[in-house]
């Protein structure tokens, strides 16, 4: 954050600043928390109050077993991303007219330190101001895109923000005034589960529900993800969707959530399959990503409803790492080709890029030795039969996704030529890495992986061949900024259903102790 | 009237909730852009009120230090973060809709054409 406001004063001290300089400061913000967090790695796990306070009066901060993995993602993810956006917003710079360079740099060193603070504090307020500064800096770097339709997904994304940061904020003040306190410890220690705290959890679960962009609360996401230039998507989709999931397993590890597992289980598997319906029928590549996201946070979602913190930390650190690299992948294609439409991307002539894109898409799905398929072992392994079924259908749906995506890249053909870029090491880099780390964790090649892969390209020539993925899905909202308020309407409207249908399990639980 | 009923213990909180209420019926049903922002900006009081509510001390004092019966001083602080936020977001949100009348909009009949 320091790093940012010497970016944003730096333009104003010296007008005509050489741009190398803001480069310098950029790459310096976002290289220096690393071996801060290297020297931390030899003294694992840190727990400290800022200033030498008690935890009743100070901020408590700390890295140990439930936010390493995310810490990890971030740490890996933004410097990679910094690197790769260097060029990329040199390209775009005159494009998007009154955002310059530097002012997406700063935006990005906040959006940096907001989610690295968030996923350090053990503080229930602290993380709030955190996920707003992350909200805020996310926001405005959607709507500086210079894409058609990027202020209204902005305006939307920051309607939800609101919406959910208030219901969160009014769950945080009764958890207050109920344990007296905002430390995670000390509410641990006073917690006593009645029907206010329950209500309070299920009230912030339902708000962090919409931040991370889980169905039905879904709807501010895909717009916001595919209108963003290419490297804030891998941002977004990679890192910033972690946040809010941060705060459910912060929740998880210190709170009690066991009389939500039932709603958490069906919210999670709804937006696994919504995700990939919605996501096999989009023609804008991004979109079709941004939808995966969804389908994709189910996932993680279904290993917190299963109340294990490693495998949805280890979920979320595959996804994190496999997404930014996908994102940034198809955007070196986009920015090659001009084009976001699938059927009219292709491969062309490089081969790194179809190397690296069938990898991500392998590791994606879940397939051993990618870490994806350790981290779908993890979730898994505590799964009972019918969970267990819908799991496998998910895995293979994401698959069938995937097989439409590269299918479509290899069946267009271009004459043109590309040549290579130092971009492309970038997703190649992320692609080795998920299959290294896979490794070490899983180091073995399971064969029913393969079967599932079997049956997804199956299932990708059925529905090839039967003309299916030809269908339009109907919008329920056109493009038009000027149904934007409708459309908020309706969004208001279904958080409150499921405000009022999570309460509904609680109340469901009182009568049953009652009668 | 909600002091009868609560006895002034309760009095903020409960118009906090009355507050968030409204700004929700709002965003849930007037489909005017500025009047949303409106509604957000009545729901953000309400959570103000109802958080500094809950650090109420009957008979308390200011939580300065010459006094040992104070209210408790944290939610009022933390809601002072809320408060200061909301108003740059109140102004970007209305920044946002003006861009949106002027790009997004001229974009699209662009796009008829």
């Amino acid at each position: 954050m320091v790093f940012a406001f010497l970016l944003s004063t730096i333009s104003y001290i010296d007008t005509n600043i050489d741009r190398i300089y803001k480069e310098v400061i950029f790459l310096a913000g976002v290289l220096s928390p690393i071996p801060i967090f290297l020297y931390s790695l030899e003294n694992l796990p840190i727990l400290t109050v800022l200033g030498g306070w008690t935890r009743v009066s100070g901020i408590e901060i700390g890295i140990n077993g439930i936010n390493f993995f995310f810490l990890l993602a971030t740490l890996i993810i933004f410097p990679l991303v910094a690197l790769y956006s260097l060029r990329h917003f040199d390209k775009f710079d005159e494009k998007s007219g009154d955002v310059s360079k530097g002012s997406k740099f700063c935006l990005i060193l906040l959006l940096y330190g907001g989610i690295l603070g968030s996923f350090i504090t053990r503080d229930l307020f602290n993380f709030t101001i955190y996920t707003e500064i992350v909200s805020l800096a996310a926001i405005i770097l959607v709507g500086s895109s210079s894409t058609t339709g990027a202020k209204s997904a902005s305006f939307r994304y920051l309607m939800v923000y609101l919406l959910s940061s208030f219901f969160f904020i009014f769950s945080v003040g009764i958890i207050y005034v109920k344990t007296g306190y905002l430390n995670f410890h000390l509410i641990e220690q006073n917690l006593v589960m009645d029907t206010e705290i329950k209500v309070a959890i299920s009230v912030a679960f339902t708000a962090l529900i919409m931040k991370a962009g889980i169905f039905p609360l879904h709807f501010w996401l895909p717009e916001a993800h595919s209108k963003a230039d290419t490297p804030i998507s891998a941002l977004l989709s990679g890192v910033t969707v972690n946040v809010p999931v941060f705060g459910m397993i912060l929740f998880l590890r210190y709170t009690s959530i066991e009389f939500l597992t039932v709603p958490l289980m069906i919210v999670a598997f709804s937006s696994i399959f919504f995700g990939i319906f919605m996501a096999i029928f989009q023609t804008d590549v991004k979109k079709l990503l941004a939808y995966s996201t969804v389908s994709q946070m189910g996932f993680v979602l279904l290993g917190i409803s299963i109340l294990d913190i490693y495998a949805a930390g280890i979920y979320v650190f595959a996804h994190a790492l496999v997404k930014a690299a996908l994102f940034l992948n198809i955007g070196i294609l986009i920015s090659n080709q001009g084009e976001k439409n699938i059927e009219k991307l292709s491969f062309g002539n490089r081969g790194l890029l179809t190397i690296t894109m069938i990898s991500l898409s392998l590791g994606i799905g879940g397939i051993s030795p990618f870490l994806g398929g350790y981290a779908k072992y993890t979730i898994l392994n505590s799964l009972s039969k019918w969970s267990l079924y819908l799991f496998y259908i998910g895995s293979v749906g994401t698959l069938t996704l995937f097989t439409r995506m590269n299918y479509e890249l290899f069946e267009f053909e271009t004459s043109k030529k590309f040549r290579f870029s130092l971009e492309e090491l970038v997703p190649f880099i992320v692609a080795l890495l998920t299959i290294v780390v896979g490794i070490h964790y899983l180091p073995k090649l399971a064969i029913k992986d393969g079967m599932l892969v079997g049956i997804a390209i199956l299932a990708f020539s059925v529905l090839k061949y039967s003309r299916l993925l030809e269908w339009n899905v109907p919008r329920f909202y056109g493009k038009d900024p000027r149904e934007l308020g409708k459309q908020i309407n309706f969004y208001t409207s279904v958080f409150v259903i499921t405000n009022i249908s999570f309460l509904m399990f609680i109340l469901r639980d009182i009568l049953r102790e009652l009668f | 009237m909600i002091e009868s009923i609560t006895g002034g213990y309760l009095t903020a909180p409960i118009t906090g909730v009355i507050l968030i209420m409204i700004g929700l019926y709002g965003l849930m049903v007037k489909r005017d852009l500025i009047k949303q922002v409106i509604a957000i900006n009545i729901i953000s009081p309400g959570v103000v009120l109802y958080f500094t509510g809950l650090g109420y001390v009957p008979e308390g004092e200011a939580p300065l230090l010459a006094h040992s019966e104070v209210v408790d001083p944290i939610p009022a602080a933390l809601m002072l973060t809320t408060l200061v936020i909301d108003v740059a977001v109140t102004a970007f949100a209305l920044a946002l809709i003006i861009k949106i009348e002027e790009i997004d909009l001229e974009e699209l009949e662009g796009d008829e054409d």
